[in-house]
């Protein structure tokens, strides 16, 4: 064995040595698994149906029903491409959230839902053609459904107000706000993280920050003072105002 | 007759329960009107004899409303082209409906259902009473564990639709399909273009001439073999519209008193009109279209005052009197079994 040669494997062995040391350890392929929670909250505390709160307007609110659907819920890989979750779920904030899925180990980088039904599957279609176990079925749907006017109901906020937010008053303004129609569909995409998935489960919460919605720091009003009934397009102001400030109410611990 | 042997069947299924009963099913042999399109059926709802049946027993079903109160039928009443009689319908407790309940014939060919046409299928309006809380108020899954009791209504289920159990999607398609059979084209007016010139009479004849001529339009909405174009028009019935019609689905103001045109069809039969009961009689629909309706800025601008004299507008209505198909409302096997 000559000299050169001893010098040439010395080169490569140490080549190899740093590229090894410098790199994060690649990801074995495989299965693991992410698990996506939904909860709503409010002021960082959990939300409550049925309880009531002050919101930035002065308004007490109380919440009886808040629901909507999430769509085509995706983990982005580091390469760009898009792991799926769960395709439709219908949350119930009185509830668990939790959804979990087989993914491939490796690194990702945001994820990504839309809140409301796609629109491929929103207009004109048919829920009895899902399985019941189905959150677009007839059943599954839970009433999110509107039947005279085929679409899913994106959002629900029901409830009751007291407008002059004065403590012990009576609540009798009625909140009815459900989001609906291809307009009002939003798609969250989360701010970039880094995320190593090999082996084992992750948990992405997804926080609903729900006295955001109603607060005035929001670019878009939404004051049950002002308006709180809409069925989709009868007040397109406010279900865009709604589903603006859902969108820009949620925050994201990956 | 031709549901003699389907009933048959049924009575045996039900008073052996111990045997297995096996239902054979068969394509559907009901005769289309003639001179009606071919119809198009939905791929996975064609009709069979006991898919057909399925949905008649589902029809007149009490358990599809909420307290078992109410079936499709308690609307929709045969001897009334499939109507009710009252302004508004009555739904579960009493409750007072939004609108008029519309007939129910040649759905088969209707291209979208409800009055503003926010519903693209026979199958999926069968969602809307069964859920509307001012007409059948039912919940789903307790409609379904009440049906599902039901033996004969499950072999049915089987033999129709190749399922176990009797579901959302088994429900819908049950009733799509039986409402699909309520052709209605064999009025004497029917007859009378098939070359039966005896069919109509001297006044008739002038009604009908009226009817299709450029002096009254009434053929440019009321058109073809259905007499509706399926289109949606604002025909100044009111200055302001408590119920915005096609705008409620669209959300657009241009929209607002834009009501799908109903078919003419059985007219004498479906009073009270409009698509809130408001008119009583033929006679005053024909007033208001003779006065050119009421202003709105969405009013179709073919209704305009006719100068119609009194004989003219009683030639109108006899013309419209043969559109009644006297066989098509008096067809037992449109009614519930048992009655």
């Amino acid at each position: 064995m000559n000299r050169s040669f001893c010098l040439f494997a010395l080169v490569i062995i140490s080549l190899v040595l740093q590229s090894c040391k410098d790199e994060e350890p690649t990801p074995v392929p495989g299965k693991s698994s992410a698990t996506i929670t939904f909860d709503a909250r409010w002021e960082g505390t959990p939300f409550q149906i049925q309880q009531v709160y002050l919101d930035d307007f002065g308004n007490r609110i109380r919440c009886d029903k808040f629901m909507n659907y999430f769509s085509f819920i995706k983990l982005v890989a580091e390469d760009g491409s898009e792991v799926l979750v769960k395709d439709f779920v219908l949350a119930d904030y009185t509830g668990d959230n939790s959804y979990t899925a087989e993914v491939p180990s490796g690194k990702y980088t945001a994820l990504k839902f839309g809140i409301g039904v796609d629109r491929d599957y929103n207009k004109d279609q048919d829920p009895a053609q899902y399985p019941s176990s189905s959150p677009l079925s007839v059943a599954g749907s839970q009433g999110m459904f509107w039947v005279w006017n085929t679409g899913y109901i994106f959002a629900k906020f029901e409830g009751k107000a007291d407008t002059t937010g004065t403590a012990g008053v009576e609540l009798l303004s009625p909140i009815a706000i459900h989001a609906g129609d291809d307009f009002s569909y939003r798609t969250f995409t989360s701010q970039p993280f880094n995320v190593t998935i090999d082996g084992a489960n992750h948990v992405f919460a997804v926080h609903i920050n729900v006295d955001r919605i109603f607060s005035p720091d929001q670019g878009n009003v939404v004051n049950i003072a002002q308006d709180a009934i809409t069925h989709g397009g009868t007040n397109p102001d406010l279900t865009n105002n709604f589903m603006d400030n859902y969108l820009a109410a949620i925050s994201l611990e990956p | 007759m031709r549901w003699f042997s389907v009933v048959g069947i049924l009575f045996l299924v039900g008073c052996a329960e111990s045997i297995q009963p096996t239902l054979t099913d068969s394509e559907w042999t009901g005769r289309v009107p003639a001179g009606f399109p071919e119809v198009v059926y939905p791929e996975d709802n064609k009709p069979t004899k006991l898919r057909v049946e399925l949905g008649r027993r589902l029809f007149y079903d009490n358990r599809l409303s909420g307290d078992g109160s109410l079936h499709c039928g308690s609307c929709h009443v045969l001897s009334a082209a499939f109507t009710d009689g009252r302004t508004t319908s009555t739904g579960l407790h009493g409750i007072a409906g939004k609108r008029n309940a519309p007939t129910l014939v040649n759905l088969a060919w209707m291209k979208r259902l409800m009055m503003e046409g926010g519903v693209p299928t026979l199958e999926t309006q069968a969602l809307a009473p069964l859920h509307d809380s001012t007409e059948m108020a039912a919940s789903v899954m307790p409609l379904l564990v009440k049906l599902n009791e039901d033996l004969l209504l499950k072999e049915l289920t089987r033999a129709a639709y190749g399922r176990d159990s009797i579901d959302a999607y088994v429900v819908t398609r049950a009733l799509a399909c039986f409402q699909r059979t309520l052709m209605s084209g064999d009025g004497r007016y029917d007859r009378y273009k098939q070359g039966r010139k005896d069919q109509l009479n001297e006044k008739e004849v002038r009604g009908m001439n009226l009817f299709f001529s450029t002096r009254t339009h009434c053929s440019e909405c009321h058109s073809g073999v259905f007499f509706t174009d399926m289109d949606y028009h604002n025909i100044g019935l009111a200055v302001e519209y408590a119920d915005e019609g096609k705008a409620r689905a669209t959300h657009l103001p241009e929209d607002i008193g834009r009501f799908k045109t109903p078919t003419l069809r059985n007219i004498q039969l479906t009073s009270p009109y409009m698509h809130d009961g408001s008119i009583a009689s033929l006679e005053e629909v024909i007033t208001l279209y003779n006065q050119g309706g009421h202003e709105h800025p969405n009013k179709d601008n073919r209704i305009v005052p006719l100068g119609l004299t009194e004989e003219e507008q009683a030639d109108l209505i006899a013309f419209l009197t043969t559109l009644t198909d006297w066989n098509f409302v008096q067809n037992k096997d449109l009614l519930p079994l048992m009655r």
